[in-house]
Parts: structure tokens; sequence; C-alpha cells
């Protein structure tokens, strides 16, 4: 009897379990299918589920007429350096804010997670006078600071969790071997915690990768568009292409597929630890 | 070592001064002045004059009714799918892991990009969902999700709990895996069944998880116009506006900056009262460290 209710419920387990990947699934499968037929099968009723031969038309398109290749790299490019300087800065200031107590920590703490509720679109609007106040509009640098500023912030509170689950008396150890303290943090703190500051570059990354409002807003020539502005600027043309798009929304999701699916475990762990006590 | 410290702390913390702290009391200030595109040379204090022209304007209430429906059916069915996603996953299985890869990858895209990709899914003509639908025999023709006001409020929200379940049920299966398993082995002596150990064990034990990921999730959906901006852009009519989409329009459209200003200073005042009566009501000691 009891053996039969514990089949009974495994079998319920796999169907929703599978019922759920299928949710999650399909519909990107569907986009990448999209993307790989001819524009008369994307329009074809019924609708061509197995598409006869394959088609790179769209992925031409996107690639030669639409310079997308331009756009991916200028997200690539202010992805990975407002990572990096995220990351650098998270690390600097998580380790002060593990290791040390000092007047106004608590007070810093706040700030920090403060920034967390402000609304990033309330930002840049100012932002925006600021800069081109400098003469940074039109300009991936200026996206590049932006993104560090809500990057930095976040990943400070993620490394300074991190940076105090590791014991103090491994670097005094260290020390006391003849290491420097500066020796210390390098040879043995941040090897203990590159998972997590591999989470901390590739969550910047993900955020920055996506960013749309600001970027829209602070750049308007074709030639500095991130993926997303480009993106955004298909949709406002007349009637959208749908193979194109699609083949569009493919290239701007793969880096951040890949990213996570490198990544993963880090930052699953890296969030569970930082936002919540175990 | 109070240089030391300073200077390990400067970068991160004189960004985030020039570029949160600044911007959001300079923002303060914008929303009772009237700066406009096409206005930069002469940027006056006109007081209340923002706000009277937003509570002027039905739209704004329609968005600021439209966000409460947002907030509370994207947060609950994200909380009661991830909840059971989480309770689904919690016990190993073959492939686990490369199962949390795949169903947890939606919340590591674009929002955008995704809402871009499900209004192509929800094409009247020629969408997926249609087309399944009608296979199924559950309509005969296909609607036009995303051109009718209430389908497409309803589908905004579909899409962004298709969104936010893998987040979920990330951080509460992180949360039931931490549990000793000798807390269950006592209960079990104690004769608990397992609906007693589910209310008796599990839940007081993953209460402090759900607490603060529901306080944030509530600011983040609030706060995350993405996948409306993809979808229907606010429209048909406002219809599926929210306040950030409501005040994203007003900054591309009517590029009335200080009206916008305003916006965001309301959204952010909700958002405070929001917070201040969340953590009264849970008590903060609940939070963990957040």
């Amino acid at each position: 009897m009891r053996k039969k209710k514990r089949t009974v419920s495994k079998i319920l387990r796999f169907f929703f379990l599978s019922l759920y990947l299928v949710a999650a699934v399909v519909p990107l499968y569907w986009i990448f299918l999209t993307s790989i037929k001819s524009p008369k099968e994307v329009y074809a009723y019924p609708i061509v589920y197995w598409p006869k031969h394959v088609s790179f038309e769209s992925y031409k398109f996107l690639f030669g007429f639409a310079n997308f290749a331009q756009y991916f790299k200028n997200s690539l490019f202010v992805s990975i350096t407002a990572s990096f300087l995220a990351m650098s800065f998270s690390v600097l200031s998580g380790y002060i804010m593990a290791r040390y107590t000092f007047r106004f920590k608590k007070l810093l703490i706040i700030t920090l997670f403060l920034a967390q509720m402000i609304p990033a679109y309330l930002l840049m609007i100012p932002q925006y006078t600021m800069f081109s106040k400098l003469g940074l509009i039109n300009n991936l640098w200026a996206l590049v600071i932006i993104y560090v500023n809500v990057a930095a912030s976040f990943s400070t509170i993620m490394a300074r969790g991190f940076f105090s689950r590791i014991p103090r008396s491994l670097e005094e150890a260290a020390m006391i071997d003849g290491t420097s303290r500066i020796g210390a943090i390098f040879r043995i703190t941040i090897p203990l915690s590159l998972p997590g500051i591999a989470a901390i570059f590739s969550f910047s990354f993900v955020n920055t990768w996506n960013e749309l409002f600001t970027a829209v807003l602070f750049i308007n020539s074709n030639s500095k568009m991130t993926v997303p502005v480009a993106l955004n600027s298909f949709i406002s043309k007349a009637g959208i292409q749908w193979n194109v798009m699609s083949a569009g929304l493919i290239v701007a999701l793969l880096p951040t597929i890949v990213v996570f699916a490198f990544a993963q475990r880090y930052i699953v762990a890296g969030l569970t630890q930082g936002a919540v006590k175990e | 070592m109070k240089r030391f410290i300073f200077w390990m702390l400067l970068p991160t913390f004189s960004i985030v001064a020039v570029l949160t702290y600044y911007p959001t009391i300079k923002g303060v200030f914008l929303a009772f002045e009237d700066y406009t595109v096409f206005n930069f040379q002469n940027i006056q204090f006109v007081g209340w004059q923002n706000f009277e022209n937003i509570f002027m304007d039905p739209n704004f209430f329609i968005a600021l009714w439209n966000t409460v429906w947002w907030i509370a059916f994207s947060v609950a069915l994200q909380f009661v799918l991830g909840f059971a996603l989480a309770l689904l996953m919690k016990e190993p299985f073959k492939g686990r892991g490369i199962y949390a890869g795949i169903v947890f990858y939606p919340w590591a895209l674009s929002g955008f990009a995704l809402g871009i990709l499900w209004s192509w899914l929800l094409n009247g003509q020629f969408g997926l969902i249609n087309d399944i639908l009608i296979k199924l025999h559950l309509i005969q023709h296909g609607i036009n999700f995303l051109s009718n006001p209430f389908y497409a409020f309803i589908s905004v929200i579909a899409v962004n709990v298709w969104y936010g379940v893998p987040f979920f049920a990330i951080m509460i299966l992180a949360a039931l895996q931490s549990i000793p398993n000798s807390l269950y082995e006592a209960a079990e002596i104690d004769g608990a069944g397992a609906i007693s150990k589910f209310f008796n064990v599990t839940l007081p034990y993953i209460k402090p998880t759900v607490v603060s990921t529901l306080l944030l999730r509530v600011i983040w959906v609030m706060n995350f116009p993405d996948i409306i901006y993809g979808m229907t852009r606010g429209g048909p009519a406002g219809a599926t506006n929210i306040l950030a989409t409501y005040m994203i329009n007003i900054v591309y459209y009517e590029t009335d900056y200080s009206k916008a200003s305003a916006v965001g200073l309301i959204i952010v005042s909700v958002l405070m009262i929001y917070a201040l009566i969340y953590l009264k009501f849970t008590s903060t000691y609940e939070l963990g460290e957040i």
C-alpha cells in the first residue's frame, strides 16, 4: 500500500516537472525555429512546425544590413568593462565591510541597501543632464560608468557576505608565516572566494547586457547602439519582420545563456548567501 | 589603518554618491521644476504644478491601479508556483542539476527581449499559443491577445509570472535544502505525518527566506517595466501601463523630464511606505541579514 502510494507520487512529480520543463523551454525553442525559417514559412498558415529547409537569411540580414556585429561589440565592451570594474570595486569594499569595524560602517551599509530601492529610471534623467554637461552623450563610457554604479552597490553586499564566511584565522596564519596583509588577501582570501567573485562578475554581466532604458536615452547614433537599443529600434519601425527579430533575440540572449550555463551554480549560491541569512 | 580602509572603500562609495545619491536629490528638485527637452536654459521652480498635471491625467490612475494588480497577481503566482517547483525539486532525482540549469535560465535573460519574444508567441495570426489553443479545441479563432486591453493585461502578468518563478524557486529551494534532516526525524518520532511536518517544520524554517524574498520581489516587480515595454509598451491605450512604464513613456515620448521625475518621486514614496509597513508587520529580525 505504501509502496503504491510512493509510485503514484513519483509519477505525479515526474509529470509536473516535465510540464514545467516544456513551459520553460518551448518559448525559446520556438523563437530559434522562427529565426531559421524562410520569411514565407514564418507567415504560412497553417503554422509550420518543422521547417522544410533551414534558412539563415535572417541572420545574414542581421549581420549584413542591420550591422548587428557592431551592436554586439558595443554591448560586449560595455558589459565586460562595467562588470570588471564593479567586481574590482566591490571586492575592495566588500572585504573591508567584512573584516573591519569603523565609524559610520552601519550608515555606509544602509546607503548601499537604500541604493537598491531607488529605481534606475528615476536616476536616468539627472544622470542624463550630468553627462550632457560633460559632453558624454552618445558615448559608451557613459553607460559603463552608470552600470558600474548599479552593479557595485549590490556586489559589495554580496562580497561582504562571502568574505565574512572565510575565517579570519586563515589570513592570520599566513601572516605569521611571513606574508604581508595584502599578500594574505591575495594568496588566501581571494582564491577561496573565487566562486563568489565569479558570481558577482556574471551577475553584473547579465544585468548590464540586458539594460535598455538608460541606453535608449543616452545613445542615439546608430554606430553606438547596444544590442537592446537595436532591438528596440526594430520595434519602432513599422511592422516587425519576425524572422529577423527572432534572429536578433537569439543573438541577444546567447551571451547571457552562455554566462548563466558556466556560472549558474555560483550565481545561485552567491544570491542566496548574499541576500538571505542561512 | 584608517587610511587603508578609506582608500579601499573610496571607489565604490564615491561612485554610489555621485551616481545614485546626487541624482536622487537632483531628481527631487527636478520634480518641482519645468525641465523639458525644449527648455534647457530657463528652468524655474514651479511648485506642485507637475503633480497637479499628473493627478489630472486619468491615465495616471489607470497606471496606478494596474500597478496594484500587476504586483499582487505577479508576486502571488510567482511565489506559489516557485514554491511548488522548489518542493518538487527538493528530493534528489537523476539529472536534477541539469534540470535546474534549464528551468532556471529564463531568469537570467533580458526581460525586454523576453517581452518581444512573447509578443510573437501571442501573435493573433501566427502565434504558437493561439495555434495550440485551437488544436486543443479551446478556442475557434485566434485571439489578438495584445490588442485587446483585458487579454493584454492578463498576458503581461502571465509572462511576468513565467519569468519570475525561477527566482522564487531558487531562493526557496536553497532554504529547503538547508533544513537539517534531524528536525524531520524528530517530528517523525513525535508521530507527525507529511502535512504536519510541512506546517510545523518546513514552513517555520523557511519563513525568514520567504519574508525577505517577498519584500525584495514586490520592490523589483514594481520597478520592472522591461517585460511590459517589450510586449505592449503600455498599450493598447494605456491598458497595460504600470507606473514604471507610464513614467518611461513620458521620458521617451513627451520628453517632459520634470513630469517624469514627479512620477518617479511618487513611485519611490509608495515603495518607502510599503517597506515601512511591511517591516513593521513582519518584525525586522525575521529578515535575516539582508
